[in-house]
């Protein structure tokens, strides 16, 4: 059913989204964007993919079960606010942890960017979930 | 102390998450839900003795100086809200491990359960108008989602009246919190306060007549209850048990919070408050008396029962609240445990239709024993903990002056009584329904009939466990109301006057 | 001790059932030891209790509502004591030999004992609110106990007509409790009669203590339902609603008259009630053929009897109330042990039926002579020395009291002979009706079965004979009642006096009415019973559950139209009417800042209206989003970039979500008959909008203080390291509300996973 045309437009432009996903979630923080409106944009790649090809080829590239993405957005962006709250901080307290990678040197990483991260991982996992369902059900 | 308050959210929503994660291995998310269950639960009894002890406890979330940030914070109310309702949380998760069918408890019965503690938990600590109204959602997200779990035919037709004027609601509740913030540039509770009392008196009045009817609908008072009775039978029991048991009361919570704290009004008793608590306490007894199902006249009778919380709102003085706030934690238990029974009764019989059962008593005595109490305890009988409840109400009522809507409290409470027993003859009396008697078109088609005077029924040890620890609860309310009492008068006096509450939220 | 003996009770009663499951009729033995208990402690207290000194005890309960267990045990108190628990061994003992031995004897033995531990409650409370307790605890054990054959129809009905008679005085009388406690400033019942209250508030509270005095002694016109409550096994009978609990309600009247007396309306009405119950009790048991239901009526009578005695609140009359509460203790519960004796041999206790029975039946028939003639009033009988102090006691107070009540006594006391004769005559002695069937043969009883009624008899014999014996008891009852009056001698024989005359006369016409039997049947038969009682009790019961039916079904419709209706207009009506009524707008804001917002907004408008008006599904849809990027375009307008993006990216992914589902749906929207009518929508919509609007342009011109949102603007950057406000709003400043909201969209995601799986389950397997 799917045209040529359409899969390499939508493979092209879902890489592209995907990128620009991620780099929304990055900037958000200083610049327009952030987990929200990323994980928005990877979930509208998502149901490009899905409207192209069903979602079997939704589940092929992102192996991963939605429950997973969901629960795992919950527990980065509760954890974050525990992990302050463990520290001594106030629940949800933000900061800012230095981290020694071996390849890149010191990485500031900001608490709430994680937090950033839970919620980008919990919107792409609920399109996920969506998609899993209501669209499995295929009246033909 | 302050440390402590946002654990029981906290917890919740990770040990949800968590679930979540370990999504079809059931063993482990029961483990892990009761774990989480018994440290919210543990966590809230903490909170309720440093609240007697040090005061208001309030902290910032995210380190944020209020108002600016989301303040959490306990009152005696807070506290015991908390605290009653992980309790039942607790009672109720263990009674599903024997009621719940595995696929229903594979279907997320576990992740979304610990979310509705989590909800219940925020209603209650929040001290911000716009969090109370994301902790709404969240509570209210995870009860439409138990409510249909399974999603039978009926389930869901009934879940579709919940959920559309839980929405419709919302939808007020988010506007009127928009509204405040026009008005008054704050969301913060405390910050309100202040903010609110500048405003125009109509608006004021206005505002909290706005948030009367939202929180309304939410706690199902005259007229905005309909919902109710039409949703809650249909759950499973478990679920049904703690919606009848908390849900309402987070709403009748929201609405003696807000119109203490942000909209006190005058100051002296309140003619249209009083008004509604009389209504609802009547129509909802006359409701339950036309009904012919255990779980349905237990439904409305919820109804019927917060007209008396709020007749203690209605009082506004300390005695009045104190006594609203009593009979909030007296019905909570009453209430879940009557609905426990229900279920252990349709369990063994495949009904909750009156027409169907008859001498369960003979079959069951210890059931029988733990419906008696709760349904008298109901009816406000003595010596059980609804009869120390509604001496409270009426002793403040009529040192009030306020004799019509004594007079409806004690006459719902015999009509209650009547209601209570109906049920019990036509269930736990009698032989059980001659063939003839069970209409053709029964609610549960499969079922089969009982058989007369038939063998001995054993429901599971968690289930009837459960049950027996909330009715034994309901029965030390009783017994030790005099210092349980004592709390509810510190944490009214909490409510009337505010300044320990401001000093812990905005310092100074 | 006090508190442990009731405490006792309790323990004895949560035992039963497992003692019985192991010891079958033995349970009572057990049971029985809680009473005997109580009569072991009160005759060892006796002697200070009768000089006056009252045993007090107090255990604390809820001190802010006055709620304390206090008990208090003075002459009165006792002499109930010697009732409640004394009688109450002998009917232990007797239901040893009564009941076959039957699985579920241990619930019986086990409410049994809790009235037993509740009727001590109740004579021995001094705090207002635990009488109260206590007086309702004995409803509900009663309802148990007349509900015990629980197939019977009859027996629920019954059951449930005493509770909610006896519970609605309750309720009444709780009420009373509060007003006159408040008044007294005071919840002792001791400290309340000391000095007690006056005022309007207190008449009232007086007035609803006596509605529950009255329904709990069943007294006219709330009486019915205790001959209802003759189903019950005859110990039930003897010992609830003879001997103890319907004697609760005289009880405090009798604790309050002497206090109350003079309270306007107390003495009409309390000894009016009492004596139109005895002539109604009376006439209605002279035409019973079931000889339970004929001690029923009797006992009906009889505490009417008590009730104008006690009520009258002057001391003779108290006195006399005082014996006559014993001796119908003893005689009455005697008679009904008798009937269950019967019952129990000769398998009837229909009076038409029964034969001879004082042939085969002599001990019992002994019983019931002696018992029958004290109720008659008959001499050397406690039951007479009764009746001559209560014709004497009325006498003495006609100058207060008028002549009626004692006109009344006497007419009451002609019945009361009438229906005793009826009684023997009709059980013992009459030839059998062959109308009815053939007399039944009687089977002797047990020596054990015959003890307790032969105990009762021999009581009202002794005490009749040398009253002396009873007489320590009823002084110092009588004296704790009226606290400055030293009460007479119990005499038999108390010379030629009008009293004596007045029982002459009582004898007479009793014989009379028992010589015309055959007439007054006739006439009863013409005249009927009191209309009323009864069938007032059906209809309100009826009429209750069919108000009930038609409310709801008016309030409950089930059309979500008109709940979502309801719920919108109240939420106009209510705050609408609060902000219009008595408020002004300074001065309006401008209505739009640009001509672009204005175009937009007409845009948005027009999409809402559409999106109600498509008839297609797919179409609304469409709308729906429409107005969704309506509302990005404005937020583009206002500056805010993050927000139009978000916005943007949810309309569009949910009008994609919508058309997944729409697969599933009907191309158009169904046409219901809806129940709220085209035009009334409209007016709930533009109702509700314009109120929406109406308060949003109060609200947002009513701002005086600085918004917090200025400190997020200030200290995005400085304070939490970002630049993006809204994103700091979002993750940092207000991170709780959106933990909050993605949780929210997890569950939503569950449940659609979960209704989905659930419906998919059952068809078949997909590829």
């Amino acid at each position: 059913m799917s045209s040529l045309i359409l899969d390499t437009c939508t493979r092209a432009a879902f890489h592209t989204m995907w990128v620009f996903s991620l780099f929304m979630l990055f900037s958000g923080h200083n610049a327009p964007g952030g987990g929200f409106v990323g994980g928005l944009i990877a979930g509208a790649a998502l149901v490009l993919r899905y409207a192209g090809h069903g979602t079997d080829h939704v589940r092929r590239v992102l192996p991963v079960a939605p429950e997973l993405l969901l629960g795992t957005g919950i527990v980065f962006a509760a954890g974050t606010g525990a992990t302050a709250w463990l520290a001594g901080g106030q629940f949800l307290q933000s900061g800012i942890a230095k981290l020694h990678l071996a390849v890149l040197g010191e990485v500031k990483l900001p608490s709430v960017l994680v937090f950033d991260v839970g919620v980008y991982l919990v919107v792409v996992g609920l399109v996920l979930a969506l998609l899993e369902t209501l669209g499995r059900q295929d009246p033909q | 102390m302050s440390v402590l308050v946002p654990l029981p959210v906290a917890v919740s929503l990770l040990g949800a998450a968590v679930s979540l994660a370990l999504h079809g291995r059931v063993r482990l998310q029961r483990a892990l839900g009761l774990a989480v269950c018994i440290v919210a639960t543990g966590t809230a009894v903490a909170l309720l003795t440093i609240v007697q002890r040090e005061g208001v406890v309030a902290t910032q979330a995210g380190g944020w100086p209020a108002p600016f940030g989301i303040t959490l914070v306990v009152d005696g109310f807070a506290a015991i809200m908390v605290t009653i309702s992980t309790l039942m949380l607790l009672g109720c998760l263990v009674y599903a491990f024997g009621q719940l069918d595995a696929e229903r408890e594979r279907l997320y019965f576990h992740p979304v359960y610990l979310v509705l503690q989590a909800g219940v938990c925020l209603s209650f600590l929040t001290g911000d108008l716009f969090n109370l109204f994301v902790a709404f959602e969240v509570m209210l997200i995870a009860s439409y989602v138990l409510l249909v779990l399974g999603g039978s035919q009926e389930q869901v037709g009934s879940g579709m009246t919940y959920v559309v004027i839980n929405l419709l609601a919302s939808t007020l509740f988010v506007s009127g919190v928009g509204l405040v913030y026009a008005a008054t540039g704050s969301v913060n509770m405390a910050d309100l306060v202040g903010r609110l009392a500048e405003l125009p008196p109509n608006l004021r009045g206005g505002l909290g007549l706005l948030f009367l009817v939202v929180f309304g609908v939410k706690a199902a008072l005259f007229p905005l209850f309909f919902w109710l009775p039409d949703s809650y039978p249909a759950a499973p029991t478990a679920v049904a048990a703690v919606f009848a048991g908390l849900l309402t009361k987070v709403g009748v919570y929201a609405v003696m919070r807000t119109q203490t704290l942000l909209f006190p009004g005058d100051g002296g008793p309140s003619t249209l408050i009083l008004g509604v608590a009389g209504a609802t306490m009547f129509v909802g007894v006359l409701g339950a008396i036309a009904q012919s199902d255990i779980k349905r006249i237990l439904s409305f009778h919820i109804i019927s029962q917060i007209g008396y919380m709020i007749m203690g709102l209605g009082l506004y003085t300390l005695a009045g609240l104190a006594a609203g706030i009593f009979y909030i934690v007296h019905h909570i238990v009453v209430k879940t445990a009557l609905f426990l029974v229900a279920g252990l009764v349709e369990r063994a019989e495949g009904t909750d239709a009156l027409g169907r059962l008859g001498g369960f008593a003979r079959r069951a005595p210890l059931v029988g024993a733990l419906f008696m109490l709760p349904a008298l305890s109901l009816a406000g009988l003595p010596p059980l903990s609804g009869f120390v409840a509604k001496l409270a109400l009426v002793r403040e009522g009529l040192a009030l002056d306020r004799v019509v809507i004594v007079g409806v409290g004690l006459l719902v409470s015999l009509f209650t009584l009547f209601s209570m027993t109906k049920v019990w003859q036509r269930v736990f009396w009698g032989m059980g329904p001659s063939p003839e008697a069970v209409p053709p078109g029964a609610r549960h088609g499969q079922a089969t009939a009982p058989i007369a005077g038939g063998s001995r029924v054993r429901p599971p040890a968690t289930m009837l466990g459960a049950t027996a620890a909330l009715v034994a609860l309901s029965l030390v309310i009783a017994a030790t109301a005099g210092p349980l009492y004592t709390i509810t008068e510190r944490a009214a006096a909490d409510m009337l006057d505010t300044t320990d509450y401001l000093r812990a939220v905005l310092g100074g | 001790m006090l508190l442990a003996l009731l405490a006792l009770h309790v323990a004895v009663a949560l035992a039963a059932p497992t003692v019985a499951g192991r010891a079958g009729r033995w349970v009572f033995a057990f049971c029985g030891l809680a009473p005997a208990a109580v009569v072991v402690w009160a005759s060892g207290r006796a002697g200070g209790i009768l000089a006056g000194r009252a045993v007090e005890e107090t255990l604390r309960w809820v001190p802010a509502l006055d709620l304390a267990v206090t008990l208090r045990v003075d002459g009165f108190s006792l002499l109930m004591i010697a009732l409640v628990s004394g009688v109450g061994v002998l009917i232990f003992a007797y239901s040893w030999s009564y009941f076959e031995p039957r699985p579920d004897l241990g619930r019986f033995a086990a409410a049994l004992t809790g009235f037993a531990g509740a009727m001590l409650g109740v004579v021995v409370a001094d705090n207002l609110f635990v009488l109260y307790v206590f007086w309702e605890l004995t409803s509900i054990t009663s309802y148990l106990l007349i509900g015990f054959e629980d197939d019977k129809e009859e027996a629920r009905g019954a059951a449930l007509q005493a509770l909610l008679v006896t519970v609605a005085g309750g309720l009444a009388m709780l009420a009373g409790f509060v007003l006159i406690g408040s008044a007294a400033g005071t919840y002792s019942l001791s400290q309340v009669l000391a000095e007690p209250p006056t005022g309007t508030a207190v008449g009232i509270g007086l007035l609803l203590v006596l509605l529950g005095a009255f329904t709990k002694s069943a007294q006219v016109p709330f009486h019915s339902w205790l001959p209802g409550a003759m189903v019950a096994p005859t110990p039930v009978s003897a010992y609830l609603h003879s001997a103890t609990m319907v004697k609760a309600g005289v009880y405090l009247v009798a604790r309050l008259a002497p206090a109350f007396g003079a309270v306007v309306f107390w003495r009409p009405l309390v000894v009016g009630v009492g004596v139109a119950t005895m002539l109604v009790g009376g006439w209605r048991a002279l035409r019973q053929f079931d000889l339970k239901l004929l001690l029923a009526f009797g006992t009906v009578s009889q505490l009417g009897f008590m009730m104008a005695l006690l009520g009258a609140g002057t001391p003779e009359a108290t006195f006399a109330g005082v014996v006559l509460l014993l001796a119908h203790g003893a005689f009455k519960c005697a008679l009904f042990l008798v009937v269950g004796i019967v019952d129990h041999e000769a398998g009837t206790r229909d009076l038409r039926r029964l034969s001879g029975l004082r042939h085969a039946l002599p001990i019992t028939f002994a019983v019931a002579v002696v018992a029958g003639a004290s109720m008659a009033g008959l001499p050397p009988l406690l039951g007479f020395v009764a009746k001559e102090l209560a014709y004497d006691g009325l006498l003495a107070d006609a100058h207060q009291l008028g002549l009626a009540p004692l006109a009344g006594a006497v007419a009451g006391s002609v019945l009361t002979f009438g229906y005793t004769a009826r009684f023997l005559w009709g059980g013992f002695a009459s030839p059998v009706d062959v109308r009815a069937g053939a007399p039944p043969h009687a089977h002797r009883p047990s020596a054990a079965f015959l003890a307790p009624a032969v105990t009762l008899a021999a009581v009202t014999v002794v005490l009749g004979a040398l009253p002396g014996l009873a007489d320590g008891l009823s002084a110092a009852a009588a004296t704790a009642l009226q606290e400055h009056h030293e009460p007479p001698h119990l005499a038999l024989w108390h010379g030629v006096t009008p009293a004596l005359w007045l029982s002459v006369l009582t004898v007479v016409a009793g014989v009379a009415l028992f010589a015309t039997r055959g007439r007054v049947e006739a006439l009863q038969e013409r005249v009927g019973g009191l209309p009323g009682a009864q069938e007032a009790y059906d209809r309100a019961v009826d009429g209750l559950q069919r108000l009930s039916e038609g409310l709801t079904g008016v309030v409950q419709n089930g059309s979500l139209p008109v709940y979502l209706a309801v719920i919108l207009l109240t939420a106009a009506v209510l705050p609408g009417g609060a902000v219009l009524l008595g408020g002004s707008l300074a001065s309006p804001p401008p209505l739009a800042e640009s001509w672009a917002q204005v175009v937009v907004t007409v845009g948005i408008l027009v999409a809402s209206v559409a999106t109600v008006m498509m008839r297609r599904r797919f179409a609304a849809v469409l709308m729906l989003g429409s107005v969704g990027y309506g509302v990005a375009l404005l937020f583009v307008l206002q500056g805010a970039p993050d927000l139009a993006l978000t916005q943007f990216l949810i309309e569009t992914l949910s009008v994609i979500l919508f058309v997944l589902v729409l697969r599933h749906l009907p191309d158009r929207f169904s046409h219901h008959r809806w129940r709220l009518g085209q035009a009334l929508r409209w007016v709930v919509a533009v109702g509700v909008g314009v109120f929406m609007f109406g308060f949003a342009l109060m609200a947002g011109t009513a701002r005086t203080r600085q918004p917090i949102s200025r400190y997020f603007l200030e200290n995005s950057l400085p304070e939490a390291g970002g630049h993006n406000v809204v994103n700091v709003i979002l993750v940092d400043f207000r991170g709780l509300d959106t933990l909050g909201e993605i949780t929210v969209l997890v569950v939503a995601a569950l449940g659609v996973a979960s209704l989905v799986r659930a419906s998919r389950r059952g068809e078949p397997a997909g590829p």
